[in-house]
């Protein structure tokens, strides 16, 4: 199976840590211990797929703030949710894009070439570090990382990943509209629920 | 003396007429009509290729204002909306480049966001989505084809 950029930048999006000045050298630092962690020798092979599975799931619990991004993506219908169904969402969404990609980043990170930063941008709370990947078949696809700083001011979290121009945020704010115009919040839930990672048509 | 006094009045009446078509004139060359009373958002694009001032601006396909402005900053494309009083745009709200059809004209989309607050007069919109690039997107599918190292 060829990896796909989307996979390859999602690996990044996870994969921002904390313990860092600023945005760039935040996304600089985790990237590289992220692929370095994918290429420990002690997780190579088919039988330890699952523990590799694992690794990057708790990278992923650990660098990411689940409620901003399923705002995010909810969008103009996280206001008309009550407290239970927002935390309800998170829930469910968090498990969703890492049911999607857990599996998918420790299988593909082999694809990558080289990451070439572009530099970072910050205006008040937010960021926005730009970064070109390079496969092994030499194509160059650019991403954008969209970051909020963190309450607390410590670091930086990614809220949104930009490929080749494709904001995710605005990709699942978009489907999640379509869903609930047409029929239901409910049926939103369930659509969700039901996607499993190797047939989801949300992706 | 009657006589005067209407020739007074028709030319009144021409100087008023003149006056407001030189007026109304101003205001559709500016893109104005439907923006009165508005407020000024700024965003910036990677690359806003077909948008130029009194492009339409909408959300849900109805047009809530227009641009006014378009200038380079820092080499990317700064844009200046001018949006319908009573409008309220979210601080997360993504305004997106569309194309209506496959070669029509382009036009800002927004997309309503979950924040709470809205964004004030002269504020920015930090989410932004350019214009699709199709030739781009064909020219690296060929490229990455070309560049694939034989087997």
């Amino acid at each position: 199976m060829k990896p796909t950029i989307p996979t390859l930048a999602i690996l990044l999006f996870f994969a921002i840590g904390a313990h860092a000045e600023s945005p760039l050298q935040e996304v600089k630092t985790s990237t590289g211990n992220v692929l370095l962690l994918l290429k420990n020798p002690k997780v190579q092979g088919e039988t330890k797929k699952n523990e590799r599975r694992q690794l990057v799931r708790a990278e992923m619990e650990k660098r990411f703030e689940w409620e901003q991004s399923a705002r995010a993506c909810l969008g103009r219908h996280w206001a008309e949710r009550t407290p239970a169904e927002k935390a309800e969402f998170v829930k469910i969404f968090s498990e969703f894009l890492k049911n999607n990609y857990s599996d998918k980043i420790a299988t593909y990170y082999s694809d990558l070439d080289k990451v070439d930063y572009q530099g970072e941008k910050i205006i008040e709370n937010y960021a926005s570090v730009k970064l070109v990947l390079t496969t092994k078949s030499k194509v160059e696809h650019p991403i954008e990382y969209r970051m909020e700083k963190s309450p607390s001011g410590d670091d930086w979290k990614i809220y949104d990943v930009v490929i080749e121009g494709v904001s995710l945020v605005k990709n699942y704010r978009d489907q999640f509209d379509a869903i609930i115009a047409k029929s239901s919040y409910a049926d939103l839930i369930k659509e969700i629920q039901s996607k499993q990672p190797t047939n989801s048509k949300l992706l | 003396m009657n006589k005067h006094k209407i020739e007074f009045f028709v030319g009144l009446f021409m100087a008023i007429g003149m006056l407001c078509m030189a007026f109304l004139s101003i205001r559709i060359a500016r893109n104005e009509f439907s923006t009165t009373g508005g407020y000024e958002v700024q965003a910036i694009f990677t690359d806003c290729n077909g948008i130029r001032s009194g492009s339409p601006i909408s959300i849900a396909g109805v047009e809530i204002g227009r641009v006014k402005q378009v200038a380079l900053q820092d080499y990317e494309a700064d844009v200046t909306f001018m949006i319908q009083a009573g409008v309220i745009l979210q601080k997360d709200a993504i305004a997106s480049i569309k194309t209506k059809g496959m070669i029509g004209e382009k036009y800002i989309e927004i997309t309503p966001g979950a924040d709470e607050q809205p964004i004030a007069a002269g504020g920015r919109l930090r989410e932004t989505q350019p214009a699709m690039d199709l030739e781009k997107l064909i020219s690296k599918y060929v490229q990455g084809n070309l560049s694939k190292p034989a087997n």
